[in-house]
């Protein structure tokens, strides 16, 4: 049904698509999710041709749309979008946004469009709203509004962009519930979302986007469960890190613990977590000392908001070996009080460098 | 870190505050020194005040326990509790020494 080829866009410098190709088949429901910026909704608004793509090719049932004798008129009657602000006409009762453009574009009979009108406010729970004016409903009824209203165009695609970030949390779930449906009744729709669980469950297939590619793209169940690649994991299990890079004995140990407890504080982790993690990094720092003069060491800090995981991972250079079997050790202090920190520990040769993964322990006393 | 000594029943109570990691720890160290060279032999250390100690800092009690044992004097630790008492208990340290409640505790302990 819809086809895109490296398809790319820029504004200016910035290259917000880098090379798009993918296919979206008659009846599938497909969730594009990642994180802010990474052109989700441009690619949507690419196809569309509410942007117009820097270069590529977008084919709907073999049509060119890019090609400019191509009417983009016609195109949104066949591909409608619903946007996250509801862009719905505030000077029209709620059944005439929805009669509007089925007259004007499509020269339906004002009594057949008020009847299809009434049908689809049902459908979305508001027959009872026809009557009034967009700023008299809550969010939740404007965004059902506004599908209603995609939906009196009869198209045979619906793009969602980003249909629920506008709305209070307790409202997101009647707009959601009346997406799901349209996904039971087989209508082919792209869903730009945040809701994580939405996608998983009403989605065919997820393109995970990032770096202004689909990074990764597959069933719900394979992205979600079982992402292949480092990003998507850190996406999908909420992963929020911080890094620090240190190539001195003469490091600074408070100016480190500072920017380690603004990190802990952001991700709301209790005071012995944080607690325990700036003891599990300054042990760990113990060990790496002696090899800093020659050794780069890269600390990260990785927090899965989801399975609440709290890592630290140690990536240094220099050879191979684990730092905390090395038999230049002291004593086994450090390494003691490491492995009471921790619940797992693992070691690899990887890529050139020492990587040495620590999860640490969340129900010490 | 900070450090206050007072002496009390011939004994030096030494109280530290805030934290003992591997930035405070020589200070600790050389403080301690320079009580034992000083003729000073038993010892009360009270943690009541310390927030957060390390590997660093367990190092610089134990070679404060060994400067001590080669003077024949002794040392008793008091209020070693929350997150300073789970280090203690992870590496194996409240076996190793002896360790009371509180000062007074400790004092009696000294004998």
């Amino acid at each position: 049904m819809i086809k895109i080829e490296h398809l790319s866009k820029r504004f200016g410098d910035l290259v917000v698509l880098k090379d798009i190709t993918t296919e979206i088949k008659t009846g599938e429901v497909v969730s594009i999710i990642g994180p802010s910026g990474t052109g989700k909704s441009t690619l949507l608004r690419c196809l569309n041709r509410l942007e117009v793509p820097s270069g590529g090719s977008i084919q709907i049932d073999g049509v060119d749309i890019l090609d400019r004798k191509t009417d983009a008129a016609k195109i949104r009657q066949k591909m409608n979008m619903v946007f996250q602000s509801f862009n719905l006409f505030a000077h029209l009762s709620v059944i005439e946004n929805l009669t509007l453009a089925p007259i004007k574009l499509k020269g339906i009979g004002e009594e057949a469009a008020r009847a299809k009108a009434l049908e689809l406010l049902r459908l979305v729970g508001l027959a009872e709203k026809a009557d009034s004016y967009p700023d008299e409903l809550s969010g939740g009824q404007q965004q059902r509004v506004a599908i209603a209203r995609c939906l009196a165009m009869e198209p045979e695609i619906i793009l969602f962009d980003e249909p629920t970030s506008a709305l209070d949390p307790t409202m997101v779930r009647e707009v959601l519930s009346v997406i799901r449906r349209l996904a039971k009744e087989g209508m082919t729709m792209a869903i730009v979302t945040h809701e994580m669980d939405f996608a998983r469950d009403v989605s065919n297939r997820v393109l995970y986007m990032d770096e202004g590619i689909i990074y990764e793209e597959g069933p719900p169940e394979q992205l979600f469960e079982n992402p292949e690649k480092e990003k998507t994991r850190a996406f999908i299990n909420r992963v929020r890190s911080y890094t620090c890079r240190i190539s001195s004995p003469d490091y600074d140990l408070y100016a480190m613990n500072a920017e380690i407890e603004a990190f802990c504080e952001k991700q709301i982790l209790p005071k012995k977590t944080r607690y325990n993690l700036l003891l599990l990094v300054e042990e760990l720092l113990q060990i790496y000392n002696p090899y800093l003069r020659t050794v780069v060491l890269e600390m990260t800090v990785a927090y899965s908001e989801k399975h609440e995981r709290l890592e630290l991972i140690c990536e240094s250079t220099g050879e191979a070996g684990n730092p905390l079997e090395s038999p230049g050790l002291t004593d086994d202090l450090g390494v003691m009080i490491i492995r009471n920190l921790t619940e797992n520990i693992d070691y690899q040769w990887l890529g050139g460098k020492n990587r040495l993964q620590l999860l640490m322990k969340t129900n010490l006393p | 870190m900070d450090l206050q000594t007072t002496i009390e029943n011939q004994a030096v109570v030494v109280t530290i505050s805030g934290r003992l990691d591997a930035v405070t720890a020589p200070a600790y160290e050389k403080s301690i020194r320079e009580l034992i060279d000083g003729g000073n032999n038993n010892f009360v250390v009270d943690f009541e005040q310390l927030d957060y100690i390390s590997s660093a800092g367990l190092r610089a009690l134990l070679l404060m326990a060994k400067l001590l044992k080669e003077k024949g004097g002794q040392v008793c630790f008091a209020s070693v509790k929350g997150n300073v008492r789970s280090v203690f208990d992870m590496s194996g340290f409240t076996g190793l020494f002896r360790t009371e409640n509180s000062v007074a505790e400790a004092l009696a302990a000294l004998g």
